[in-house]
């Protein structure tokens, strides 16, 4: 693959990484360590108090009030850019925010900006990643952002890493659509698995956060493993990680599983209440 | 862009949800289309309609299908918005609210992120 010898100028940034990303806390800082290391200084903005409004569609006044607080916040940093990681923020944010409120910044997919960079990233993926991959691909974000072939050439820039040929894409935009609707998201995994024992793959490869949140729990049972795009490309970088919501996700009991000062941080009744039922929800296959 | 619409039914045909929206795939595509127009233009939708409607996972091959050439998916979005009574109507898909979910994440956040990437990134 040809890479671009021409280092792209510093420019200034927000990484907008959404809201349910918070899940995977390593995900969001190795995302900002690469933004960085590339050259885009990236100030990660996210949560709740960045919403898109895509939680509260029910009720379109709140979804644009949402949104015009976010776009409102992203104008007062004075960025040029916001730098997106989730596609429903990502179309969220031309659909119905930026019609709503002006925008003086422009959007990119953080896939888009890593790519334009590449030569930047290749000389930090310098250790060999021995996996045979399978990209876990969506079409519903490709016509607004080639997200499937943009995270194909990076994957491209590991060495030793073997991407197979698989072009088939799952209906939807991301794993949390097909959760919704009965019998779709088994499915999704199920082709998955099957595409993975034809081409020989060890690894599947996420591309979004609901995605990962999902397939993860395909680890138990099974001689394979589930991992981010961004771990990978940060396991070429040489760079430490641990993916905790994976660890806890497929750990027995996930509240023996997490050690007692995480407990202290996250609160006992917000743990056992709203975190533990998710980590406990038995896997659609 | 409802007014454009002609309720072919092209899209309901190229849509790879309608498996999962029971009755759709018996149902006559122009009909099925005809609803989501219907709700966008202020109307009611048949629930053979808003079974597709309610499958619509934002997969956006109905677009390329569309001889209008309408951006589709954004219509089944508002129709989708509509149908679960975002202008005040009733709905007629059954919304699911999630009253945990900030704190949800937020509980996530302090299991992944230091204190100082909170105060910073939140
Ligand atoms: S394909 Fe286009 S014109 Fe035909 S029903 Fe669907 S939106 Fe309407």
């Amino acid at each position: 693959m040809a890479v671009t010898h021409h280092p792209l100028p510093a420019e200034r940034a927000v990484f907008w990484y959404g809201c349910n990303l918070l899940r995977h806390g390593d995900v969001l800082r190795l995302t900002a360590r690469f933004l960085e290391a590339v050259g885009v200084d990236a100030a990660p903005r996210g949560g709740p108090s960045h919403c898109c409004g895509s939680p509260t569609e029910h009720n379109a006044r709140i979804t644009e009030g949402m949104g015009r607080r976010t776009v409102a916040a992203f104008n007062a940093t004075g960025r040029e850019k916001v730098i997106t990681w989730c596609p429903s923020c990502h179309m969220n944010m031309a659909d119905l925010m930026v019609p709503e409120t002006p925008a003086q910044f422009e959007a990119a997919h953080v896939t888009e900006v890593l790519w334009q960079r590449r030569a930047a990233l290749q000389k930090l993926l310098v250790r060999p990643v021995q996996a045979r991959v399978l990209l876990h691909r969506h079409a519903g974000f490709q016509p607004r952002v080639a997200v499937n072939d943009l995270v194909s050439n990076l994957l491209h820039l590991i060495p030793g890493l073997e991407l197979v040929a698989e072009d088939e894409a799952l209906p939807g935009h991301m794993c949390s659509a097909l959760a919704g609707v009965p019998g779709a998201l088994a499915a999704a995994h199920e082709a998955n698995l099957a595409a993975m024992a034809r081409h020989g793959a060890d690894t599947l490869c996420t591309i979004f956060h609901s995605c990962h949140r999902e397939a993860v729990a395909l680890e138990r049972g099974r001689a394979i493993r589930v991992m981010n795009w961004v771990h990978l490309l940060a396991s070429a970088a040489g760079w430490e990680f641990r993916d905790e919501y994976k660890h806890l996700r497929n750990a027995e009991d996930p509240r023996a599983a997490l050690d007692e000062a995480a407990l202290g941080r996250i609160g006992a009744d917000v743990f056992t209440q709203l975190m533990e039922p998710e980590l406990r929800r038995k896997p659609v296959v | 862009m409802a007014e454009a619409c002609t309720a072919c039914g092209a899209c309901v045909q190229a849509c790879p949800m309608t498996r999962f929206a029971p009755g759709v795939p018996e149902a006559d595509p122009m009909q099925v289309a005809g609803g989501m127009r219907a709700l966008l233009q202020g109307g009611e939708a048949s629930a053979v309609s808003l079974g597709w409607i309610g499958a619509c996972t934002r997969s956006a091959a109905c677009n390329p299908a569309c001889p209008e050439q309408l951006d589709v998916a954004l219509m089944m979005r508002f129709a989708s918005m509509r149908a679960r009574g975002a202008l005040g109507e009733a709905p007629g898909i059954a919304v699911k609210t999630d009253s945990g979910w900030s704190a949800r994440v937020k509980g996530f956040a302090r299991l992944g992120l230091t204190d100082q990437e909170q105060a910073e990134w939140l």
